[in-house]
This record gives structure tokens, C-alpha cells and sequence, in this order.
């Protein structure tokens, strides 16, 4: 009885132990990768991405849209590069910039409304410091420059190091904004 | 007699209305001048005053409805009846018995002051916003329908971005559909008997003048649609439906009778439509069973106050109902045995009174 005791006591502190580390980095949570481009419901979280721009509406409102969006795109990207689909990734993680970018002023707008805006700067700089975790993994693993060629098109070179440096710029540059 | 009874009735609304500020929550800065703290202090003094009160208002009642009964109460008395009451209730405290009110008017806030979707915002995220003090559901999107969101626009702009004048302007809002469902109601039913019965029911005069749910709103418009499928009027009948179940959703549970309404005898329509919302009404025991339900049943049933167990069941519950806010203000939790006690008293009169209806029928056989 003495030893099972001992076994399960062991085993729990074990388990406590990965708790602990696996919370450490942020405690913001990115979305699970949705479908991707090719898919018909990849059209269809277009439609769906149209659609809730309008339905966002409102300063508290437009920041969520513009910073949910922005991490959706983010994991799209991370995906695609993942399955070194350079272009497609490329694209997203642009959009996912794009919409980062739309955060802070709405943020800021929300301010010059008497919104209280405590919480919500707190959850964008928590969101900045996991996408620059997720950008800068991707920055030591993807080559820094790579020349797409599609089937029946022109080949295209995409500047993936630049573009990286250039997201990873604007979340720190959001990260240092005093709201 | 009638007029010393009638004075006595008013008198005792004024005092009902008193009564309710000693509800006064404390956080609400706005009414610290008139906070006593009373009901948290003295529990049983206030369970047991609160008690009394449902009985004589219930006495009020079957008085009048006995006094109609015998064709001795005219139908320029029942409006004077009708229309005193209002303006009387008006002026009571409306979180006595629940905070819903709060909750329209932060929703409301959330929507038209600060311009946000009260679908996705909550109201706990405006740090800085004073309601949140004493609101009960401030981590809560928007709970209502956007056809309710739209039209609290209207008294939250009356209000003047004034919380006491906001909190009246809300209450002249729901009392002036209250007035609309009693003419409504005698509309329908050219029925002066219906009309009192739906007009100074207590649990319907309490719910809809002192705690101002958007439920007697909700019915106006299920009411509305039902003149209109009475007259034919198909395309407004379903527009005001929609409108009805777009402000609390549970009128949706008409639409199959409104679909087969032209199928169903001339006197059981009113049946039907009175069945569909008490089965809603029990399955919301499910969740939780709120005294405020009944009035989607009630005015159903009271349009046909010829069907005799439909009736008494529906007193009975409109009596037993509102002793379900006594258990929480005798022991001040939603815990413990508040839950059993409050279904207890939910049911216990509407049984016995099945029961009771049941050997009648059989004794008189």
C-alpha cells in the first residue's frame, strides 16, 4: 500500500512538474489552423471573414476581429510553411501582419471613447509575445529568400526573412506602445 | 363599498411600493440617501411581510374578479383599475424581486452609449462603467433578442445618460405594453372577466410594473400576431411573431400552432396557443422555472377562462409562483435547500389544485 502511495505521489508531482513548464511561455492560446486555401470551406471562411468585419462592429469589437483574424492568419501561415507552401504561406502571413497592424489604433480609438482599455493591452501585448514565439521559430527554420515557380506562371521571388523580420518588428514595436 | 375597497387597493399598491425600497441593493450609489439595508438584517420580518402582501393582493384580486363575476364592476372601473395600478407600481423599486432591469439597461448601454455589438462585448469589459456594481450578469453577452436590443434604444435615449431617470424611463417602457396587452387582450376577447384577470393578476402586475420584464413585450407582439391570424392578416400576423420571438425567443413555440391554426376549431385556438407556451414554460424548468414565465401562459389561458382547470391551474400557479422569491429572501442563498423549497412552492398549489378539481368533478357526478 506504502509503495502505491509512494508510486502515485510520485506520479502526480511528475505531472505537476510538465503543468508548470508547459504555461511558463504565454498564457495567450492561438486557434487550431482552420481549412486551407484550395479547400471549398477555405472559400467559405472568406465569405465568413467578410461577413464578421460587419458584424465586429464597434471599437472593443473591430479589436477582436482585427487581433482574431490576425491569429488565424498567423497559424495558416505557420501550417503552410510547415508543408513549404511557400506562396500561400507568404500571403497569409502578410494578412496576418495586416490585421496586427489594425489592432492598436482601434485600441486607441476605444481610449479616446472613455473605454476602459486595461484589459485589452494586456491581451494584445500577451497575443505580440506568442506570435513573435511563432515567428521566431519560423525565422530559424525557413530559408530567407525562395523562388516560387508555379505550373503555368512566371516564377516569383518571395523575400520570406524580410517579411518576417517586418511581423516580428511590428509586434515588438506593439509590444513597447503604452496604452 | 366598492369605492372604500378601491381606495383601500390603492392604498395598498402605495405601500407594496414602499415596501420595495427597503430592496434598495447596496452598491447602488445612486440611491444611497434612501438605503436602509433592511432586508439583510431583518430576513424573516421581510419573507414574512412579503408573504402577507402576496396574500391581499390575491384577495384584491379574487375580489375583483367576483365583483365582475357578478357583472358589479363596469368597464370604465376595470380600466380606472388598470390604469391606477400603473402609474402607482411605476414608482416601486424595480430590483425587488429580480435585477433583469439592469441588465436591459447595460445592455443597452453596451449597444447605443458605447457603440459596441451586445452579442460579442460584455459589460464587465467597460471597467470604468458604474452599473457594473451592482448588476448580476455583467459576464454576460447580450441574453435577448436584437428586436428587445433595438427597441431599449428607446427609453435608454429618454433617459438622458441619467441612471435614475434611465431606470424610470425603462419602467414607463414595459408598463406602456403592459397597458398595450390588457387592450389588446379585451380586444380579443370583449370579455371583462378576461380583462381583469389578465389586467390585475398579481404575479402579471408585479413581473410586468415593478420588475419590468420584456416578457409582458414579448407577448404584446405574440398577442398582436394573433388579432392579425384572427383577421386574416397572415403577412402581419407573421411579421409580429417574428418581432415577438425576436425579442425572447420563446414564442417560436407558436409557430406550429400558427400554422395550423385555420385547422383548429373556432374555441379551442386559444387552447392550442395557451398549451404551446405552458409546455415551454415547463420545459424552462429544465433550466430554471422564473415567475416571470407564467405570463406567456397566463394570457393564453385567461383568453379562455371558460375551460375551468385551465383556469384555477393558472391562479394557482400565478399565487404559488410568486412565493418562489421567498425562500431566497429568508435565507439569502441560492444554495442549500432554496432549490428544493422554491420548486416545492412552485408546484404545490397547481397540484393541489388539479387534485382538488379532479374530486370535484367526481363528487358532482
Amino acid at each position: 500500500m506504502r509503495k502505491i502511495l509512494l508510486l502515485v505521489t510520485l506520479l502526480l508531482t511528475f505531472f505537476n512538474l510538465f503543468a508548470f513548464s508547459a504555461t511558463a511561455d504565454s498564457s495567450y492560446v492561438l486557434p487550431y489552423p482552420s481549412s486551407m486555401p484550395g479547400s471549398s470551406f477555405y472559400k467559405l471562411g472568406l465569405l465568413k471573414e467578410y461577413i464578421l468585419k460587419y458584424w465586429y462592429f464597434g471599437d472593443f469589437g473591430q479589436f477582436t476581429y482585427n487581433l482574431k483574424e490576425s491569429d488565424r492568419y498567423l497559424v495558416e501561415a505557420k501550417t503552410l510553411f510547415e508543408y513549404k507552401q511557400y506562396l500561400l504561406a507568404y500571403q497569409s502571413l502578410r494578412k496576418s501582419n495586416q490585421y496586427f497592424k489594425n489592432t492598436a489604433p482601434y485600441l486607441l480609438k476605444a481610449k479616446e471613447h472613455g473605454k476602459d482599455i486595461k484589459d485589452k493591452s494586456i491581451i494584445l501585448k500577451e497575443a505580440g509575445r506568442k506570435h513573435l514565439q511563432v515567428l521566431n521559430i519560423l525565422k530559424s527554420e525557413l530559408p530567407s529568400e525562395f523562388t516560387w515557380t508555379p505550373e503555368k506562371d512566371s516564377s516569383q521571388s518571395l523575400e520570406i526573412s524580410r517579411l518576417l523580420k517586418a511581423s516580428i518588428d511590428l509586434r515588438e514595436k506593439y509590444e513597447k506602445v503604452n496604452f | 363599498m366598492k369605492k372604500l375597497i378601491f381606495s383601500l387597493y390603492f392604498l395598498f399598491l402605495v405601500f407594496f411600493d414602499w415596501f420595495s425600497y427597503l430592496f434598495v441593493d447596496p452598491n447602488i450609489s445612486y440611491l444611497k440617501s434612501i438605503y436602509t439595508g433592511y432586508y439583510l438584517t431583518n430576513r424573516g420580518e421581510v419573507a414574512s411581510i412579503y408573504s402577507l402582501l402576496v396574500v391581499i393582493f390575491f384577495i384584491f384580486f379574487f375580489y375583483f374578479l367576483k365583483l365582475v363575476k357578478n357583472k358589479n364592476l363596469s368597464l370604465k372601473e376595470i380600466i380606472f383599475l388598470i390604469a391606477f395600478s400603473s402609474l402607482i407600481l411605476l414608482f416601486s423599486y424595480p430590483a425587488m424581486l429580480s435585477y433583469d432591469i439592469f441588465n436591459y439597461i447595460a445592455t443597452a448601454k453596451v449597444a447605443f452609449f458605447y457603440g459596441e455589438n451586445p452579442y460579442l462585448v460584455m459589460p464587465i469589459e467597460f471597467g470604468n462603467e458604474p452599473i457594473l456594481a451592482f448588476m448580476q450578469a455583467a459576464n454576460k453577452t447580450a441574453l435577448y433578442g436584437p428586436f428587445w436590443i433595438l427597441l431599449t434604444g428607446i427609453p435608454f435615449f429618454l433617459g438622458f445618460s441619467n441612471f435614475i431617470a434611465t431606470l424610470f424611463s425603462f419602467k414607463i417602457f414595459v408598463s406602456s405594453f403592459y397597458v398595450l396587452t390588457c387592450f389588446l387582450s379585451y380586444k380579443l376577447s370583449k370579455d371583462r372577466f378576461t380583462l381583469v384577470l389578465i389586467g390585475l393578476n398579481p404575479l402579471i402586475l408585479i413581473e410586468s410594473l415593478i420588475s419590468s420584464h420584456n416578457d409582458i413585450v414579448m407577448m404584446f407582439f405574440a398577442l398582436l400576431s394573433v388579432y392579425f391570424l384572427l383577421r386574416n392578416g397572415k403577412v402581419k400576423s407573421y411579421l409580429f411573431l417574428f418581432f415577438s420571438f425576436l425579442i425572447k425567443f420563446a414564442t417560436f413555440f407558436l409557430l406550429p400552432v400558427f400554422l395550423v391554426f385555420k385547422k383548429i376549431k373556432d374555441r379551442q385556438k386559444f387552447l392550442f396557443l395557451f398549451l404551446s407556451m405552458f409546455a415551454i414554460f415547463l420545459l424552462s424548468n429544465f433550466r430554471e422555472i422564473y415567475p416571470w414565465y407564467a405570463i406567456w401562459f397566463l394570457v393564453f389561458a385567461f383568453l379562455t377562462p371558460k375551460n375551468k382547470i385551465i383556469l384555477w391551474v393558472s391562479l394557482a400557479f400565478s399565487f404559488s409562483l410568486l412565493f418562489r422569491y421567498i425562500p431566497f429572501m429568508y435565507f439569502g442563498t441560492h444554495f442549500g435547500n432554496t432549490p428544493l423549497i422554491k420548486t416545492s412552492v412552485s408546484f404545490f398549489f397547481p397540484f393541489a389544485t388539479l387534485i382538488y378539481l379532479f374530486f370535484a368533478k367526481r363528487l358532482n357526478r
